[in-house]
C-alpha cells in the first residue's frame, strides 16, 4: 500500500486545512459532478465502483442510493459518525485529520440524492470534533463551496451537525434519524427503509463516514482506477482499526482482501511479549468470535471471506486477543455492554442480555453450575433471529459463538479453576 | 381486492393489506400479541406474535414464480420467525403458527419477558383479566430457568398524576400506553426515558399525565402496570359483575360496562368499584374518557336524599313518600294550567316522557332547562340512519361550528381526529383556538358571538338565498364553503359557545339549510348533530319538552305552581331565586338538596343512573339502553315512577310499573319512536375488532357489547321549506363581552360530589387577552371587578392569547351565574 | 329361659364393666386432635407482628362454600398492616358455611391462613357465625408490634414472595 484514500493526511500534511486541501483537488470532484453530472450518472459511478458501506453491512452504496422514492422531495442526507462499536476508531481519525474530504463526500451523496440538506450525527464523546466540523463547514460556506445556488447551478446544500446522546443504538440507522428527530434512540420497523420514508418521513441516505470519505477520489480519479484496489466484490481500500493484545495499535487503511496474518503480523507488528494469538474479534463486539488458526489467519479481510470461515467484517474493528486472555472474561464484557446498551424496545434483547449479563456475574465469580453454560448459551440463541433489529443479534452473537468454539474458558469457571484473568 | 393464503393449512381470504395477525384472527387462529392493538399502528415491539412465513419463490430474474416437481408453486420458508403483527398478508402465502419452530419461539418470548415481570399476581389488579397471565398459561413454559434472585426491583407505586399509577416492574415496555396517548389522543404527555430494561414511562405533564383520555391507557396495558387511583386494589376481576350502562355526562352517548361487587361498607350490598368502556364501533368504539370512568362516585354521596321531604312551619323536614307526595299533588291541583314542569337533559326518556304526559294532563308547560335551540330541526335534518364518524373518509367533511368539542364531547373529539388524520376534511369554526384545530383543515375565525354570521357566509357559498351576500366572509370561510360544497358527505356538529337562545336558534336554522344543499338530508354521514350540554337533550325535545326562549323568568311568570325535576336553577344563579319564591308550591326532585330544594315544598329523592333502568338519546340521535348496576339507594325511586305515583293522585293514568313499559308508551305516542323496543335496543352484531373474547387478543380488559348496540333514529327529512334567521344583535359597545365556554370539569353536582378529580376542576377566573390585561392596567395576581346589568362580582384572572379581541372568557358551570354571553364592564379591582 | 343363656348374653357387657372408660367429660377434659386437624381458621403475622395475609382473596376464590369474604386496601409507611401494597381491610369467614376442606390454605400465596385446632364453634345466632378479621388473627408475638404500624419508607415495599419473616 503506497497511497491513502481514506487517509490522506499520512500522506499529505497539513490536510486539515482547508487551502491545503483545495490544492490537493479538494471539491473538484464535488464542482465536476454539480456542473457536469446529473444525479442518476453519480448514483451510476459509484454502482460501478463497487464501493460498499463500511458501517458494517457492507451494502453496495450506489444501489441503496438508487432506493430512494422517485420524486419525493425533500430528501436528506444524514452522515452516520455515530462511531459506537467497541474497537472501532476510524471515523473519529477521518474526520479530525481529514475532514474535508469527508465533508465533500457527504456533498456529493447530497449531490447525487438531491438533497438540499445533509445532517452529520455524531456521538455525544465526539463534541470537540463536532464544534472543529461546525468551523469546517462555515469555512467551506465562505468559500462558496456550500450555500444556495453551487457553482451556478440550482443546487443548494446545507450541512449540519448533530450531537447524539451517548447510544450504541444510534449508529443503527433508523434509531439514528429517530434520534435525530429529537425522539428516543430506538430502531424502527423496517420496511419502509430510510431511503422511502426516513428523516421526517421524507426519503433518506444514510451513510457511514468513511464510506462517504470514499466518494471524491473516486470520481476524481474514476471507477478503473478504484476497481483496481481490493477484490472483484469488495472494492476499494477498508480503514482496519486494530486493538486489544497487539504491538502496533491503531488504524491501518489497506486494500479490501488483506490477510488477517498480513495485518496483525506484518503491519501492526503481532503480538506483543512473545504470546501466541488466540481469537480475533474481527467486527468489534458484535460479529462472532473467530479462533486464531491458520486457516483463520489466511482468510483474506474482505465482505465474502470474513463469512466463510463464520463471522462478519463489519466495520472491521480487529480486536486481537491472545492466550494469556479468559474468553469468558472477555465476553462477560462484551455482554454487560450489550446489556448497557440494549435500547429496550424490543423483548429478546432488552431481557435476554439482562439475563445473559446475570449468568455471567455468576460464571465470573465461579459460583456457576456447569448446567448454566448451555442455560447462557440457549438464551444467546434464543435472542436470535427474533429482534426487531439486527442489534439484537450482535448482542448475543459473540457469546454463542464464544460458547461454542471456547468452551474449555467457560468450563474453567464452573470447575473453580478460573485464572481470574484481567 | 383479497388475498387468498394458508393458515396451518387452512385457505383464508382476507382484504389487501390486512395484517397477518388479524388474518389468522379472523380464521380463529389467536396468535398471541402484548404490544399490537388493533386501533394503532404495530411496532412490533415484544417479538410474541412469532410465526413462520413461507412465501412463494420467484426466478430472480424473471419474476416469475417457481413450481415444485408436481406443479404447485414452490414456497420458500425464511431463516427467522417473522412477527405476524407487522407483517400484512401476501398472496399464495403458507402461514405456520402452530408448527413446533413457531411455538418453541413465542415460549422464548414469554420466557424472556416474565424474567423481568415481577409475578405478584396475587396483589395485582389485573391479575385474573391479565394477558399475560393467559398468553403465559397458552403459550409458556411451566417453568423458568431464570433465577428469582436475578429480578429487577424497581418502584412499585409511582403516581403518574393524581389518577394513574405506575408499577414500573410489571411495566413489560409494549408501549401501548404511550402510543395511545401519542397517536389515538395526541396528547404526548408520557413517554419512555432511558433504555433497555431501565426503560421506564414517565410523565411529562404538570399535573402529571394531564390528559382527559388518561384512564383508557389502564384498560389496554396488557400487564397491570397501568392501575386507576379508582380502582387500586378495589376487588378481585372475578368477583366482580359488570352491568351495562351509558354515560350520562355528554351527549355522545358512550356504552359503558359497570363493575360491581358488594362491599362490607356499603351493608353487604353492591357497590359499582369501577367504570370501564363498553365496545360500540359505532359510538365510542372502546374508549371513554375521564370523566365518564372517575365520576360515578357521587352516586355513591352520603348527601344523597334518603327521603322526601316537606316544608312544614317553614323548615324541611323527612317525610313519608305518601305525605310528600300527596302534598304535591295537592299543589299541582290547585295550580292546574298554571302548573310549570321544568326538566333538564339529566334525565331519561322515560322520566321526561311521563312528566310531558303529566304537564299536558294539567294543562300546564313542560319546560327544558337547557338553553340551546335546534332540537326540532335535528329530528328533521339529524345524521342518518348509519352515521358513524369512524367511517368517515377522505370524500367526507365534518363542519364543527361554537363548540369546544374536546371539552364538551371528548370522545367526538378524538373520533374527529381519527377522521382528520385518515383524511377527512375537518372545518372547525370558533371565535377561538380550540384543540380540534390542530386537526383542521380550514379554521374559520369569526369576532365574538357571530357564530351565526359565519354559518350564513357558508350556506350563502352553498346555495343559499342571494340576500346572504353581506355575510361572504373572508378566504378562510370561503375556502371552507367550497370544501362542503365539494364533500361527498358533510356532518355538522353546532354548539352554543358565543350564543344565546335565540343565537343557536339562528345557527341551528343556517347549519340544517347548508345540510339541506346538494339533497344531503336523511343520508348517513350527512347532517345535523348539536352539541347539547346534557347527554339526553335530544331525548327531552323528542318526548315534547322545549326551552322557554325568553328565560325560565318568563316561563315563571303567571306560575302558581313548578315542578323541577333534575335541575337547579337557583343553584346554577342564586339570583334567580326570586321568581321560586313567589311560588305557591314547589316541588323538586334531584339526587341531591340543591339550592332549589332548599327552597322547594316537597323534595322527591330520585335515582342515580347507576341504580336504574332507562334510555339516553345520544346526539347522534341513538336511543341506547341503561341497566340496573346496584340496588337503589333506600328511600329514592326512579324519576319516572316518581312522575307516575304522583300522576296518579292527580288521577292521571300513567305507566308506573317498570321503565320498559314506559318505553312501550314512548313507542306508542312518539313519532320518531314509533315500534321501538327495549329488545331492539339490546340487539348486538359482531363488531371488529373483537375484544373481551377468551384469548384477550385485546390485551386488556375492554367490554364486549353484549347488551345492546341501541338504535340510531331515521331523520323525518326537509319537510317545509326553512327560512333562515337573521343573527341577533350584538350588543357590546365599549364593553367586553363576556362568553361562558364549557369545560369537562366543570363544577356541577356530579364532580363536587367525585373525590377523584377534584384537583382539576376548573377554578372561576375570568380569562382575558393579555393586551386587554395590559389595556386594563392590571397587575399580575390581583383580581378584577365585572359588572354587568346592575349586578357585579370580583373574580381572579388568567392570560391566554386564544381569547378573540373584544372578549373575555370564563369557565360554564365554575361559579360565575352567567349562561349566556353577556356584555360586561371589567376594571381593577381596588382592594 | 336358661339363665345361663342370659349370662352369655350379657358377657360381653359384663366384661366391659371392668374395663376403663373411654368417654372423656368434655368439657372438663378436652381430647387432644391430631397435627393436621382442621379447626377454625387463623390469620398469622410475621416475627415483627406485620399481617401475612395480604388481602388477595385467593382463598376465597378457591373456598367451595363461598364462606370467605375478603376486601383490601392499600398499605402506607405510616399505615402498614401487612409487607408490600396491600393487606385485607375486611376479612370475614362464615363459620356456618365453611366446610373445613383447607383449600383456603392451599391457596394462600403467603400461608397467612391455617386451619388450626379449635373446633369449639358453637353461636346462638348466624350473625355470631361470621368471624372477622379481628377475631381470625392471632396477637402479636412477644417481640412484634401490632399493626396497624408505622415503618420505614421502602422498608416492606413487596409482599410476595418473601416468604421468610421479614427481620
Amino acid at each position: 500500500m503506497t497511497e491513502h484514500i481514506v487517509l490522506r493526511h499520512r500522506d499529505i500534511e497539513r490536510i486539515d486545512q482547508l487551502e491545503v486541501y483545495l490544492e490537493n483537488g479538494g471539491f473538484r470532484a464535488f464542482e465536476s459532478i454539480v456542473r457536469k453530472k446529473s444525479p442518476e450518472q453519480v448514483i451510476d459511478i459509484v454502482k460501478k465502483s463497487g464501493l460498499r458501506g463500511r458501517g458494517g453491512a457492507g451494502f453496495p452504496t450506489g444501489v441503496k442510493w438508487s432506493f430512494l422514492t422517485p420524486d419525493v422531495y425533500p430528501r436528506y442526507v444524514v452522515a452516520n459518525a455515530d462511531e459506537s462499536e467497541p474497537g472501532t476508531f476510524k471515523d473519529r481519525e477521518i474526520m479530525e485529520r481529514n475532514p474535508f474530504q469527508f465533508l465533500e463526500g457527504v456533498a456529493i451523496c447530497a449531490y447525487a440524492a438531491q438533497a438540499e440538506v445533509a445532517y452529520i450525527y455524531c456521538r455525544a464523546e465526539f463534541w470537540d470534533l463536532t464544534l472543529e466540523l461546525d468551523r469546517k463547514i462555515e469555512q467551506l460556506k465562505e468559500g462558496g463551496l456550500l450555500g444556495k445556488k453551487l457553482f451556478g447551478s440550482d443546487f443548494s446544500l446545507e450541512m449540519y451537525t448533530h450531537l447524539g446522546a451517548g447510544a450504541y443504538i444510534c449508529g443503527e440507522e433508523t434509531a439514528l434519524l429517530e434520534s435525530l428527530e429529537g425522539k428516543l434512540g430506538q430502531p424502527r420497523l423496517r420496511p419502509p427503509f430510510p431511503a422511502a420514508e426516513g428523516l421526517y418521513g421524507k426519503p433518506t441516505v444514510v451513510n457511514n463516514v468513511e464510506t462517504l470519505t470514499n466518494l471524491p477520489l473516486i470520481i476524481d480519479r474514476g471507477v478503473d482506477w478504484y476497481r483496481k484496489i481490493g477484490t472483484e466484490k469488495s472494492t476499494g481500500t477498508k480503514v482496519f482499526s486494530v486493538s486489544g493484545n497487539i504491538e502496533l495499535p491503531g488504524n491501518y487503511e489497506l486494500p479490501l482482501g488483506t490477510t488477517f496474518r498480513e495485518l496483525i503480523f506484518e503491519h501492526a507488528g503481532g503480538i506483543p511479549n512473545g504470546h501466541a494469538i488466540k481469537a480475533i474479534l474481527p467486527a468489534g463486539a458484535s460479529a462472532p468470535i473467530l479462533p486464531a488458526s491458520d486457516e483463520v489467519l489466511d482468510t483474506k479481510m474482505d465482505y465474502e471471506s470474513v463469512p466463510e470461515v463464520g463471522s462478519s467484517l463489519g466495520s472491521a474493528s480487529i480486536i486481537v486477543i491472545d492466550e494469556t486472555v479468559d474468553i469468558a472474561w472477555v465476553e462477560s464484557k462484551i455482554t454487560d455492554f450489550f446489556e448497557h446498551e440494549s435500547c429496550g424496545k424490543c423483548t429478546p434483547c432488552r431481557d435476554g442480555t439482562y439475563w445473559m449479563k446475570h449468568i455471567f456475574e455468576r460464571i465470573m465469580d465461579d459460583t456457576a453450575q456447569a448446567h448454566e453454560i448451555d442455560l447462557l448459551h440457549t438464551v444467546g440463541i434464543g435472542i436470535q433471529g427474533k429482534c426487531l433489529c439486527a442489534l439484537g443479534d450482535f448482542a448475543a452473537l459473540a457469546v454463542t459463538t464464544a460458547v461454542e468454539r471456547f468452551r474449555p474458558d467457560f468450563d474453567l469457571h464452573v470447575q473453580g479453576k478460573s485464572s481470574k484473568a484481567a | 381486492m383479497s388475498v387468498t393464503l394458508t393458515i396451518d393449512g387452512t385457505e383464508v381470504t382476507v382484504p389487501e393489506g390486512t395484517l397477518l395477525v388479524d388474518a389468522a384472527k379472523r380464521r380463529g387462529t389467536d396468535v398471541p400479541v402484548f404490544c399490537y392493538h388493533p386501533k394503532m399502528k404495530p411496532v412490533g415491539m415484544c417479538r410474541v406474535c412469532l410465526v413462520e412465513i413461507g412465501r412463494p419463490a420467484r426466478d430472480r430474474a424473471t419474476g416469475e414464480s417457481l413450481l415444485d416437481e408436481s406443479g404447485d408453486p414452490l414456497i420458500q420458508f425464511g431463516p427467522n420467525l417473522e412477527t405476524a403483527c407487522t407483517i400484512t398478508v401476501g398472496q399464495g402465502w403458507q402461514v405456520r403458527v402452530s408448527s413446533e419452530k413457531a411455538i418453541q419461539g413465542r415460549k422464548e418470548i414469554v420466557e424472556y419477558l416474565l424474567t423481568s415481570h415481577p409475578l405478584d399476581c396475587p396483589i395485582c389488579d389485573k391479575g385474573g383479566e391479565c394477558p399475560l397471565q393467559d398468553l403465559t398459561m397458552g403459550h409458556g413454559s411451566g417453568e423458568s430457568r431464570f433465577l428469582f434472585d436475578d429480578k429487577i426491583r424497581l418502584a412499585k407505586r409511582y403516581p403518574l398524576g393524581e389518577l394513574i399509577f405506575l408499577d414500573r416492574e410489571r411495566c413489560i415496555q409494549c408501549a401501548r400506553c404511550t402510543r395511545f396517548q401519542d397517536e389515538i389522543v395526541g396528547d404526548p404527555v408520557i413517554g419512555f426515558y432511558e433504555r433497555g430494561r431501565r426503560l421506564e414511562i414517565v410523565t411529562y405533564s404538570d399535573p402529571g399525565f394531564d390528559s382527559y383520555f388518561s384512564g383508557n391507557t389502564t384498560d389496554i396495558c396488557p400487564v397491570g402496570a397501568l392501575t386507576t387511583a379508582d380502582f387500586r386494589f378495589g376487588a378481585r376481576p372475578w368477583e366482580l359483575n359488570s352491568a351495562a350502562s351509558i354515560c350520562p355526562h355528554c351527549p355522545v352517548g358512550c356504552n359503558l360496562t359497570l363493575s360491581t361487587r358488594r362491599e362490607a361498607s356499603n351493608a353487604g350490598r353492591d357497590v359499582v368499584k369501577r367504570v370501564m368502556p363498553r365496545q360500540n364501533e359505532q359510538v365510542n368504539e372502546i374508549w371513554i374518557c375521564d370523566k365518564g370512568r372517575f365520576v360515578h362516585h357521587y352516586a355513591r354521596s352520603p348527601e344523597r336524599l334518603t327521603s322526601p321531604r316537606v316544608r312544614k312551619n317553614g323548615k324541611l323536614v323527612k317525610a313519608s313518600w305518601n305525605e310528600a307526595l300527596t302534598r304535591a299533588a295537592e299543589g299541582l291541583k290547585g295550580a292546574a294550567s298554571s302548573a310549570v314542569g321544568i326538566a333538564s337533559g339529566r334525565l331519561m326518556n322515560e322520566d321526561l316522557f311521563n312528566l310531558k304526559e303529566l304537564m299536558a294532563a294539567l294543562g300546564g308547560r313542560a319546560i327544558l332547562v337547557d338553553s340551546m335551540a335546534g332540537g326540532n330541526l335535528i329530528q328533521r335534518y339529524g345524521v342518518g340512519v348509519g352515521s358513524n364518524l369512524g367511517s368517515l373518509g377522505k370524500r367526507d367533511a365534518v363542519l364543527v361550528i361554537a363548540a369546544d368539542l374536546h371539552e364538551e364531547a371528548p370522545i367526538w373529539w378524538l373520533r374527529l381526529k381519527q377522521a382528520a388524520e385518515r383524511g377527512t376534511t375537518l372545518i372547525v369554526a370558533n371565535a377561538r383556538a380550540t384543540r380540534l384545530d390542530d386537526y383542521a383543515k380550514h379554521r374559520v375565525r369569526y369576532g365574538p358571538g357571530e357564530a351565526v354570521q359565519a354559518a350564513l357566509g357558508l350556506l350563502h357559498l352553498n346555495g343559499g338565498d342571494p340576500e346572504l351576500a353581506r355575510f361572504e366572509g373572508d378566504r378562510a370561510l370561503k375556502s371552507a364553503a367550497r370544501a362542503i360544497k365539494r364533500a361527498r358527505n358533510v356532518t355538522i356538529f353546532f354548539g352554543q359557545e358565543g350564543l344565546n337562545y335565540a343565537g343557536t336558534e339562528a345557527l341551528a336554522r343556517a347549519c340544517a339549510l347548508i345540510t339541506e344543499s346538494k339533497g344531503r338530508v336523511g343520508k348517513s354521514n350527512n347532517g345535523l348533530v348539536a352539541v347539547w350540554p346534557r347527554a339526553n337533550t335530544q331525548g327531552a325535545w323528542d318526548m315534547g319538552l322545549r326551552p322557554e326562549p325568553a328565560g325560565l323568568h318568563r316561563a315563571l311568570a303567571g306560575a302558581v305552581a313548578a315542578y323541577i325535576v333534575a335541575a337547579d336553577p337557583v343553584g346554577d344563579d342564586p339570583a334567580a331565586a326570586a321568581p321560586f319564591e313567589k311560588l305557591s308550591t314547589l316541588i323538586v326532585q334531584d339526587l341531591f338538596l340543591t339550592a332549589t330544594a332548599e327552597l322547594a315544598d316537597v323534595v322527591l329523592p330520585a335515582q342515580a343512573f347507576v341504580e336504574r333502568a332507562g334510555t339516553f338519546t345520544s346526539g347522534e340521535r341513538r336511543v341506547q339502553r341503561l341497566y340496573p348496576a346496584v340496588g337503589a339507594l333506600a328511600g329514592s325511586l326512579p324519576d319516572w315512577k316518581i312522575v307516575a305515583n304522583l300522576a296518579h293522585r292527580l288521577e292521571v293514568d300513567l305507566e308506573d310499573k317498570a321503565a320498559p313499559l314506559v318505553f312501550e308508551r314512548i313507542a306508542a305516542a312518539v313519532p320518531d319512536y314509533l315500534g321501538l323496543s327495549y329488545d331492539d335496543l339490546a340487539a348486538v352484531e359482531p363488531q371488529w375488532p373483537e375484544v373481551g373474547g377468551a384469548d384477550l387478543y385485546f390485551g386488556g380488559t375492554a367490554y364486549a357489547n353484549k347488551q345492546g348496540l341501541g338504535v340510531q333514529l331515521a331523520p323525518r327529512g326537509a319537510g317545509r321549506p326553512l327560512k333562515w334567521k337573521a343573527p341577533p344583535r350584538a350588543s357590546a359597545g365599549k364593553d367586553l363581552l363576556l362568553t361562558p365556554v364549557t369545560v369537562l370539569y366543570d363544577r356541577g353536582s356530579a364532580l363536587r360530589h367525585s373525590r377523584l378529580l377534584e384537583g382539576r376542576i376548573a377554578p372561576l377566573q375570568l380569562i382575558l387577552h393579555p393586551d386587554e390585561i395590559e389595556r386594563l392596567g392590571l397587575s399580575e395576581a390581583g383580581e378584577v371587578e365585572i359588572s354587568w346589568d346592575g349586578r357585579s362580582e370580583r373574580l381572579k384572572f388568567a392570560a391566554s392569547t386564544d381569547v378573540p379581541p373584544g372578549s373575555a372568557l370564563v369557565p360554564r358551570g365554575a361559579g360565575l351565574a352567567l349562561s349566556d354571553p353577556t356584555p360586561v364592564t371589567v376594571r381593577r379591582s381596588n382592594s | 329361659m336358661n339363665p345361663l343363656e342370659l349370662l352369655r348374653g350379657l358377657a360381653t357387657t359384663l366384661s366391659m364393666m371392668f374395663e376403663r372408660p373411654v368417654t372423656y367429660q368434655y368439657p372438663e377434659i378436652k381430647r387432644p386432635v391430631r397435627e393436621r386437624f382442621k379447626g377454625r381458621h387463623e390469620l398469622k403475622r410475621y416475627d415483627n407482628g406485620l399481617e401475612k395475609c395480604i388481602g388477595c382473596s385467593l382463598c376465597a376464590a378457591a373456598c367451595p362454600a363461598d364462606a370467605i369474604f375478603v376486601e383490601s386496601a392499600e398499605n402506607t409507611d405510616e399505615e402498614r398492616y401487612s409487607p408490600g401494597e396491600r393487606y385485607a381491610s375486611t376479612y370475614e369467614i362464615n363459620m356456618l358455611r365453611c366446610i373445613f376442606c383447607g383449600y383456603c390454605e392451599d391457596a394462600c400465596p403467603t400461608e397467612a391462613i391455617v386451619l388450626e385446632h379449635n373446633y369449639e364453634l358453637s353461636f346462638t345466632n348466624r350473625r355470631d357465625a361470621i368471624y372477622t378479621r379481628d377475631m381470625l388473627l392471632v396477637p402479636a408475638p412477644e417481640h412484634g408490634r401490632p399493626t396497624p404500624m408505622v415503618t420505614a419508607p421502602r422498608e416492606f415495599d413487596r409482599s410476595i414472595p418473601e416468604m421468610a419473616d421479614p427481620q
